[in-house]
C-alpha cells in the first residue's frame, strides 16, 4: 500500500514553511485553534487529488501566505520575489520511475507529488509588471497558475493518483457539495471502473426506456416538440446517486449521525479491497455524542491497511489511538511527535479515565495537582501571590489528574519541552515519596513541590495548620464528633469550596504552594 | 551483468530479438530513437502481451534524455523549459557557462543535454536511477547515436544492468544529433567503431543477427557486389534483379501499385506508391522495389562502382536495396522525370 510517508509545504495558508513526517498508520494533528491542522489537511488533499478546478474554486487567495504576500507587498516588488505556494507529497517509494526524482524541496530523491501555485511570468511579466506599478497595494492573484507535478518533474494528472484518499470533513458535512463528492468517491472505489460504466450505461438507457414507453403516448400528440428526459453531465448515476441506511438517505439524519456513516462506510469497504489508501478526518468529534464518538474512536483503531489523518481537539480520540500516533501543531510553525514515548505511558493514556492529556500537551506552563480540592483553591492562591494575575494571563494551566500519576505527564513533558510544577503530598514520608521516587523523570523544566514536614502529610493537613483560624471560623460550627481537620479531611472537595467562596480573601497558601507558583512564574 | 552490442543486418529479426528478450519478470527499459521506431515497438510489445506491462517502460531518446535523465535531477535547478531541437547558435561559451546548454528562451539545447549532464556530475545519478528501476536496458537503432548522444550511451551502459544494444552500422542515416566535431568521425570506418564499444567493456556480437530474413539469396548477393556491405540469407531464396532500359518498362512500374518505387528525395512528387531511401528503413512490408538512381549513381551502378558513392548514399541504398523480399528493379531517374510534378 502507498504511504505518505512526509510532508513539506512552503507559503501554504499560515506557514510560510513546514515539514512533517508521518506514520504509516494512524496520524492524529493536534493543536490549539489556529495552529493550522485543517491546513494539513487541506494541502494532503489538494495535492493528491491533483484537481485544478478543486483549487480554483477555493481561489489562490484564501490558500497562498498572507505573511508572504504582505511581505512582498513591502519589498521593492519585483517579479522574482512574488511568491510561490509549494505542497510537497512524499510516498513510499515505488516502480514507477515517473514519480521518482530529486525534484522536492528537500532535494531527496524519492517518490512524490508536487503541488504548485506559482505566477505566470514567462507568460504575463509585462502585464504582471505593470499592474504592480499602478497600485501598490494590488496582487497578482489572477495571474497566478496551479500546476500538478511528480518529483521527475514529470506532470501529473488526477486520473494516475498513487494514492487513493478521501477527505471528511465534519464542519462541511452538510454541504450538497461535499456530499456529493463523498458519495462519488465512495462510489468509485466500491465499484470496479468496469461496474461502474455498465451501471452508468444501465442508467442512461433506463431513462431511454422512460421516454421511449412511458412518454410516448403524450409525445405522441404533440408533433415536432417532444418531451425527453435528460441525461448530460448535470443529470447522470452519479448526479443521482445517494447512499441510504435503513432506506433513509443518510444526508436527511442529522450530522452528527452522517459524520459517523460516512467514516464507518469508507473504512468499512477498504477492508475487503483496498481501495482506499488514505482517509484524512477533520474534526470527527464535532457533532458526535460522547457515546458515538467512542464508537468512532473504535472503529478508527481498529483499522488496519489505510492510513488515517485526523485533526482534533478531542483529548479522548487522540490519547485511545495511542498518543505515540500525535503530532503536535505549535504556534511558532513546529511540529513535535511524541514516538518516543514509552510503551507503558501511552498504554496509561489510553487505559486511563479521560483525561486532560490534551490540554497538558498543549500548555507551555503547568502546575499539575491530584486532587479536587487543590484544583478549586490554587487559581486563587496564584492570583494572591502573583499582584492579582490570573493563571490564564500568565498562560498557565492547572491540571486535576486525579491520584499520582505525576511520571506518566513528566514524560511526555519531557517530550514537549513543557515547564511542569507537580503540587502533591508527601504521604508521611518526603523524602521516599517525593524524592527517590522522582528520580531520572525530572527534567530542567519540571520539579516536585511537596511539604518537607512528614507530619503535614496532606494538603489539607498544611492548609489547616496555615489558617487555623479561618477553617475553625468556617467549619466548627456543628461539629460533634470529628475535630475540624478530620471533618476538611472527609470532606476535601466541599472544604475547599467554602474557603474558596467565603475565606478567599484571608487563605494563605502553605509554603511548597508559594514556591510552586513563584517558581512556575519565571 | 551482459553488456553486448549486437550489429545486424537488414531483415534478420532486430526487433523480434528484443522482443523474444522481454518478460514480465524482468523490469527492462527499452530506448529508440525514432518515433516510427517507437510506435512499432510498441505495437509489437502489444501483441505479445496482449497490454504495456508495468515493468517494460518503453522511451524515444530524447524523452529518455530529458524525462528520464535530465528532469528528475535537474529541473528546478536549473528551471528550464522543455527542448529546443534547433542548432546553437556559433557563438562559443565555456564549457561551465550555462549559455552554452540554453537558449535565451530557457529550453535545452538537444544535441549539448547529454553534455550538460555530463558536466554536472550527474552520470553517477543517471546510473544509480536506472540501476533503481530496470534489471534490463535495450537500446534499438544504436548506430544513429552519434555526438555528445554516444558519450553519454557509452557511460550510461557502465549502470549495473544487463545492456543490449542492437543496430546496424550500414544503416546510418540519422544522428541523434551532432555538436561540432564530437565524434564526428565516429561512422568513418567499422573497426573504430567496434573498438569504441570494446573499450566501454561492451562485448561485440556479429553473428546473432548476420543473416537476412527479409532478403533472398540473391539480394543479398547484390548487395555485397554492389555496395560491399556484408549481408547472409537465411533461406535460399533466389529473385531477379531487373535494369529498367526503356521507357514501357518504367511507365508500367510507375503504375505497378504492387512494386513500391523508392527514390533519393521527394519521392511524393512522382505520383505514384512510393518512399525515400532513407526513410524506408524499418519498413518490412514490401515484396518487389524499384529502386530510382539520379544521372551519377546509375553510371556507377553501370560500371559495378556504386559502393564508391559518399558513406550517407550508399548507407541509404542499402537501406533501400535491402528492403526487397523478393526482386528488385533498377531505374534512372531520366525514365521517371516525366511524371515529376
Amino acid at each position: 500500500m502507498p504511504a505518505i510517508k512526509k510532508l513539506m509545504l512552503q507559503n501554504f495558508k499560515k506557514f510560510d514553511s513546514l515539514m512533517l513526517e508521518f506514520d504509516a498508520g494512524v496520524n492524529v494533528l493536534i493543536g490549539d485553534n489556529e495552529t493550522g491542522k485543517s491546513s494539513v489537511l487541506l494541502a494532503l488533499d489538494l495535492a493528491l487529488s491533483a484537481s485544478r478546478s478543486r483549487v480554483e474554486t477555493i481561489g489562490y487567495e484564501s490558500i497562498l501566505a498572507q505573511a508572504a504576500v504582505r511581505a512582498f507587498k513591502r519589498g521593492p516588488r519585483t517579479l522574482d520575489l512574488l511568491p510561490t505556494l509549494i505542497v510537497d507529497v512524499f510516498l513510499e517509494e515505488g516502480d514507477d520511475q515517473g514519480f521518482y526524482g530529486t525534484q522536492n524541496l528537500a532535494g531527496a530523491m524519492t517518490d512524490g507529488i508536487r503541488m504548485e501555485i506559482a505566477p505566470l511570468i514567462e507568460e504575463f511579466g509585462a502585464t504582471i509588471l505593470q499592474l504592480l506599478r499602478e497600485d501598490p497595494d494590488n496582487f497578482p492573484y489572477e495571474y497566478y497558475a496551479v500546476k500538478f507535478s511528480t518529483f521527475s518533474a514529470a506532470p501529473h494528472v488526477s486520473y494516475r493518483r498513487p494514492v487513493k484518499h478521501l477527505m471528511l470533513d465534519s464542519s462541511r458535512i452538510d454541504s450538497e457539495y461535499a456530499a456529493r463528492e463523498y458519495t462519488r468517491t465512495v462510489f468509485s472505489f466500491n465499484a470496479e471502473p468496469a461496474q461502474r460504466y455498465s451501471l452508468e450505461n444501465c442508467y442512461r438507457r433506463g431513462k431511454e426506456a422512460f421516454r421511449d414507453n412511458e412518454l410516448a403516448a403524450l409525445n405522441a400528440e404533440l408533433g415536432a416538440y417532444q418531451f425527453g428526459v435528460r441525461t448530460s453531465i448535470r443529470s447522470n448515476l452519479e448526479t443521482d446517486l445517494i447512499i441510504t441506511k435503513d432506506g433513509i438517505p443518510i444526508e436527511n439524519r442529522g450530522k452528527g449521525e452522517q459524520c459517523f456513516i460516512k467514516t464507518e462506510f469508507a473504512l468499512r469497504r477498504h477492508e475487503a479491497k483496498g481501495e482506499l489508501h488514505a482517509l484524512l478526518l477533520e474534526e470527527p468529534e464535532n457533532h458526535l455524542s460522547h457515546t458515538k464518538m467512542k464508537l468512532l474512536v473504535e472503529q478508527l483503531a481498529n483499522t488496519a491497511g489505510n492510513q488515517l489523518f485526523i485533526a482534533t481537539h478531542s483529548s479522548h480520540i487522540c490519547s485511545r489511538l495511542d498518543l505515540r500516533h500525535a503530532l503536535l501543531l505549535g504556534s511558532d510553525q513546529k511540529a513535535g511527535r511524541l514516538r518516543t514515548l514509552s510503551d507503558g505511558t501511552a498504554t496509561f493514556f489510553m487505559k486511563a479515565p479521560d483525561n486532560n492529556v490534551l490540554e497538558f500537551a498543549l500548555s507551555k506552563k503547568v502546575i499539575l495537582v491530584e486532587g479536587d480540592a487543590e484544583f478549586i483553591l490554587i487559581e486563587e492562591m496564584y492570583k494572591k501571590y502573583s499582584e492579582g494575575r490570573s493563571p490564564q494571563a500568565d498562560q498557565v494551566h492547572i491540571i486535576s489528574i486525579g491520584g499520582t500519576s505525576f511520571k506518566r505527564y513528566l514524560e511526555l513533558g519531557k517530550l514537549l519541552g513543557i515547564n511542569v510544577a507537580a503540587i502533591r503530598d508527601n504521604d508521611g514520608n518526603y523524602q521516599q515519596h517525593c524524592v527517590e521516587n522522582y528520580e531520572g523523570c525530572l527534567y530542567n523544566g519540571a520539579r516536585i513541590f511537596a511539604d518537607q514536614d512528614n507530619s503535614r502529610s496532606t494538603f489539607e493537613i498544611g492548609l489547616y495548620q496555615d489558617n487555623q483560624a479561618a477553617c475553625e471560623a468556617l467549619f466548627a460550627a456543628g461539629r460533634k464528633k470529628l475535630t475540624v481537620q478530620e471533618y476538611m479531611l472527609k470532606n476535601k472537595a466541599d472544604a475547599a469550596f467554602e474557603l474558596l467562596t467565603r475565606k478567599a480573601d484571608e487563605l494563605v497558601a502553605p509554603q511548597y504552594i508559594k514556591d510552586a507558583i513563584a517558581w512556575i512564574k519565571e | 551483468m551482459d553488456k553486448r552490442v549486437i550489429f545486424a543486418v537488414a531483415g534478420s529479426g532486430k526487433t523480434t530479438h528484443l522482443i523474444s528478450c522481454l518478460s514480465l519478470e524482468k523490469r527492462a527499459l527499452i530506448i529508440t530513437y525514432t518515433e516510427n521506431n517507437h510506435s512499432h515497438l510498441r505495437n509489437r510489445i502489444i501483441q505479445k502481451f496482449g497490454t504495456i506491462p508495468s515493468n517494460i517502460s518503453l522511451m524515444t531518446y530524447f524523452s529518455f534524455l530529458h524525462g528520464f535523465c535530465y528532469r528528475p535531477i535537474m529541473q528546478l535547478q536549473m528551471n528550464t523549459r522543455g527542448i529546443n531541437f534547433r542548432r546553437p547558435p556559433q557563438r562559443n561559451f565555456a564549457l561551465d557557462d550555462m549559455r552554452r546548454y540554453r537558449d535565451p528562451s530557457g529550453r535545452l539545447y538537444h544535441n549539448r543535454l547529454a553534455k550538460l549532464i555530463e558536466v554536472k556530475g550527474f552520470l553517477p545519478v543517471v546510473r544509480a536511477r536506472i540501476e533503481r528501476f530496470y534489471d534490463a536496458v535495450y537500446v534499438d537503432e544504436v548506430q544513429d547515436f552519434a555526438g555528445h548522444d554516444f558519450n553519454l550511451l557509452l557511460e550510461v551502459s557502465a549502470a549495473n544492468a544487463d545492456m543490449l544494444l542492437v543496430g546496424d552500422f550500414y544503416q546510418h542515416t540519422f544522428d541523434t544529433s551532432r555538436d561540432g566535431a564530437v565524434n564526428g568521425s565516429l561512422h568513418n570506418d567499422i573497426l573504430r567503431y567496434e573498438k569504441r564499444f570494446k573499450d566501454a567493456k561492451i562485448a561485440v556480437d556479429k553473428e546473432t543477427l548476420s543473416k537476412s530474413w527479409r532478403c533472398g539469396t540473391t539480394v543479398c548477393e547484390f548487395i555485397r557486389v554492389h555496395l560491399q556491405i556484408n549481408i547472409d540469407a537465411h533461406e535460399d531464396r533466389v529473385s531477379e534483379v531487373v535494369n529498367v532500359n526503356t521507357q514501357e518498362l518504367a511507365d508500367q512500374l510507375h503504375r505497378d501499385q504492387n512494386v513500391v518505387k523508392l527514390f533519393y528525395e521527394q519521392h511524393y512528387k512522382y505520383g505514384c506508391y512510393s518512399q525515400n531511401w532513407g526513410a524506408s528503413k524499418g519498413q518490412d512490408h514490401y515484396e518487389d522495389i524499384c529502386v530510382i538512381l539520379g544521372a551519377k549513381a546509375w553510371k556507377q551502378y553501370l560500371e559495378g562502382k556504386l559502393h564508391e558513392s559518399v558513406a550517407q548514399t550508399r548507407n541509404k541504398l542499402y537501406v533501400a536495396f535491402s528492403r526487397a523480399r523478393g526482386g528488385i528493379y533498377i531505374a534512372p531517374d531520366k525514365l521517371f522525370k516525366q511524371f515529376k510534378t
